[in-house]
């Protein structure tokens, strides 16, 4: 069944059948949700600076943030700027607070609570970014790498924990 | 709430061999002594052993034996934190019929904060919840334990000849006392007793064990050492698998290199401690001997028992001009405290730190006693203090605020001050004697406490 929300469909919402959106989340922009997504109340999902499409079975929790905004130091003007896609994958979970802008996110990766992740990182798959850890680097993330810890330490897992979904 | 507080801002002088300024609330207060102590002038005692993940209670001895460590538990060796176990379907075939396979349920460790589990180095699951989970054997156990009894018997060896030695000078002397002393002071004595008697706690040997001799062979040194490999400054460097310093180190008998050599290791218990005064050897403080209680047997904290400044509000500050700052006064005990503030005086050798002048006023303040029902009795008639209002700002129950002035005598830097606090204390502790009639059981006596305060730095 799709929850479709009549307050919140703008002009380029498209809701997958089979994805729940809460009524009390934002989603601003260009955006498409794939089915099985759950998008909890009060997460914000705001496509900016380009659309934002996010693939099936993720979870956004509550007040997570996926923003696609525009590069710090370049001023917005309508016709330099060329709109550039966020892509999200399968199976990724959000959990609550964090802020994700990284344009291109894989499969399988956890963003664990209020952990940030910045505009130039592409998270492959299976990436743990730990609680409150900040990832504001300029580099694509190996595959299975766990950031943990106040010092953002790195190490590589060897196992997926299993999703496990409704 | 400590930063709210920012109890640092206060501090009081302990005196005793090193003279200590510390806020209130990490004080203690011997009854008996009648005076402050730190930390530093306590001498701590262990009490217990406990886990702090499973919360069980060690006995001493098999602490000693375990190595401080707890049997259950064990630590993450990436991140330290406490492992979980954590359980998986496995198929297995079933020991009647191999053509079938049932679901068995197996053990793993893995840790909720960097996501290291037993798999990571090779550990096999278990098929038990808790004890199949072994740590790796040392190779050079044997060797150290050699080792250790070696010299155990060594310093035997060397403290029985020390005190033949003391008694062979004096016993033309005082021969009597001394054999009581070390039990070993004449001939007979010592012939008689199997082994001799040690007073070296950890390194003795156990009463009757036969003295036999312990030879070990020295180290050899070896001429040829192997040679690095050709490739060690060439080779990149796969930082994920090798070990931080903290990770290494906290394994010293391993030492791995690689992070796949890092095995967990049991988790270290901590310890319930009991600090004695070392002067009057009272109690300050005995923990519940229970691990899961946070209550104390003795608790005798300088909160409950010395009236306590507190920063309330405090002007801007400027060189030279005289401004007002409002401190409060809180009394922890149930009967009324006269409490008199007085300014250093000129030369005293505790006042290191001021860099303003304080002038407090003379009189005496009374605080009111701590009344627990206080906010509960709605009827009570409100106690009638005669408050000189340049003085005492506000009453509240049993706290006071009052106003110092204060002159800043430094340019630059922070403004700190420093006065003498004068109260008197009622020692509740039960008289020894019978009280006879007419005689008061409690007679007050006054503490004098140097009190610092830090306000902070001048307004720009």
């Amino acid at each position: 069944m799709a929850d479709l929300n009549a307050k919140q469909i703008q002009k380029s919402v498209k809701i997958a059948p089979g994805a729940v959106v809460c009524v009390e989340s934002e989603i601003r922009g260009d955006v498409t949700i794939g089915p099985r997504t759950v998008v909890h109340p009060k997460a914000r999902i705001l496509a900016e600076a380009g659309p934002i499409v996010i693939g099936e079975g993720n979870l956004i929790e509550e007040q997570a943030l996926l923003i696609n905004c525009f590069p710090e130091n370049i001023i917005p003007d309508k016709k330099d700027v060329e709109p550039k896609t966020m892509t999200i994958g399968i199976n990724n979970v959000f959990e609550v607070g964090c802020i994700s802008q990284a344009m291109k996110i894989g499969d399988n990766n956890v963003v664990e609570s209020k952990a940030e992740v910045g505009r130039n990182v592409i998270l492959t798959s299976g990436c743990i970014i730990g609680a409150c850890c900040q990832v504001n680097t300029c580099e694509v993330i190996p595959e299975n790498t766990v950031i943990y810890g106040s010092g953002c330490m790195r190490r590589v897992q060897t196992e997926r924990p299993q999703v496990s979904r409704y | 709430m400590a930063s709210l507080l920012q109890a640092d801002r206060v501090l009081y002088l302990v005196s005793g061999e090193k003279k200590i300024r510390s806020p209130l609330s990490q004080l203690y207060y011997c009854r008996y002594c009648s005076e402050l102590r730190s930390l530093e002038c306590v001498s701590h005692e262990v009490d217990s052993h406990y886990c702090p993940s499973c919360l069980e209670n060690m006995p001493s001895a098999e602490a000693k034996l375990k190595k401080n460590r707890c049997a259950n538990c064990f630590d993450c060796p990436c991140c330290m934190h406490t492992l979980s176990t954590r359980a998986t379907n496995i198929p297995s075939p079933l020991p009647d019929d191999p053509a079938k396979t049932t679901m068995k349920k197996a053990y793993y460790l893995a840790c909720g904060f960097c996501r290291w589990t037993s798999r990571d180095v090779g550990m096999a699951d278990k098929s038990v919840a808790s004890g199949g989970w072994q740590e790796p054997e040392n190779p050079h156990t044997q060797r150290i334990n050699k080792l250790i009894e070696y010299y155990q018997q060594l310093a035997q060896r060397e403290k029985v000849e020390r005190d033949r030695k003391k008694l062979a000078r004096r016993r033309t002397y005082m021969p009597l006392a001394y054999s009581e002393k070390y039990g070993l002071g004449t001939r007979l004595q010592r012939q008689r007793s199997g082994a001799p008697i040690s007073g070296l706690a950890g390194l003795s040997l156990k009463e009757g064990e036969d003295q036999k001799e312990i030879k070990i062979e020295p180290v050899q040194a070896l001429e040829e050492v192997e040679p690095l490999p050709e490739d060690y400054y060439t080779r990149p460097i796969n930082l994920p698998e090798v070990t931080t310093l903290r990770q290494r180190l906290l394994q010293p008998d391993f030492q791995p290199i690689g992070a796949s050599q890092l095995y967990p290791r049991h988790k270290h218990l901590l310890i319930k401690r009991s600090l004695r005064c070392r002067k009057c050897e009272h109690n300050l403080s005995k923990p519940e001997f229970n691990p899961t209680s946070i209550k104390f047997k003795i608790q005798l904290v300088a909160l409950n028992y010395i009236p306590e400044v507190r920063i309330m509000s405090i002007p801007n500050l400027r060189y030279l001009k005289e401004s007002q700052v409002l401190l409060t006064l809180t009394n922890p005990v149930e009967n009324i405290t006269h409490v008199t503030l007085r300014p250093c005086e000129e030369g005293d050798q505790d006042d290191l730190n001021s860099t303003a002048t304080v002038a407090v006023s003379p009189k005496e303040l009374l605080l009111a006693g701590k009344d627990a029902a206080a906010e509960y009795d709605e009827l009570a008639e409100p106690q009638d203090f005669q408050d000189d209002p340049d003085v005492v700002a506000f009453r509240k129950s049993n706290k006071i605020g009052i106003f110092i002035k204060v002159t800043p005598q430094c340019e630059e830097g922070e403004v700190t001050l420093s006065f003498k606090m004068r109260h008197d204390f009622r020692n509740l502790a039960a008289p020894i004697r019978p009280i006879e009639e007419g005689e008061q059981g409690n007679e007050p006596i006054w503490l004098t406490h140097h009190v610092e305060l830090s306000l902070g730095p001048l307004a720009p």
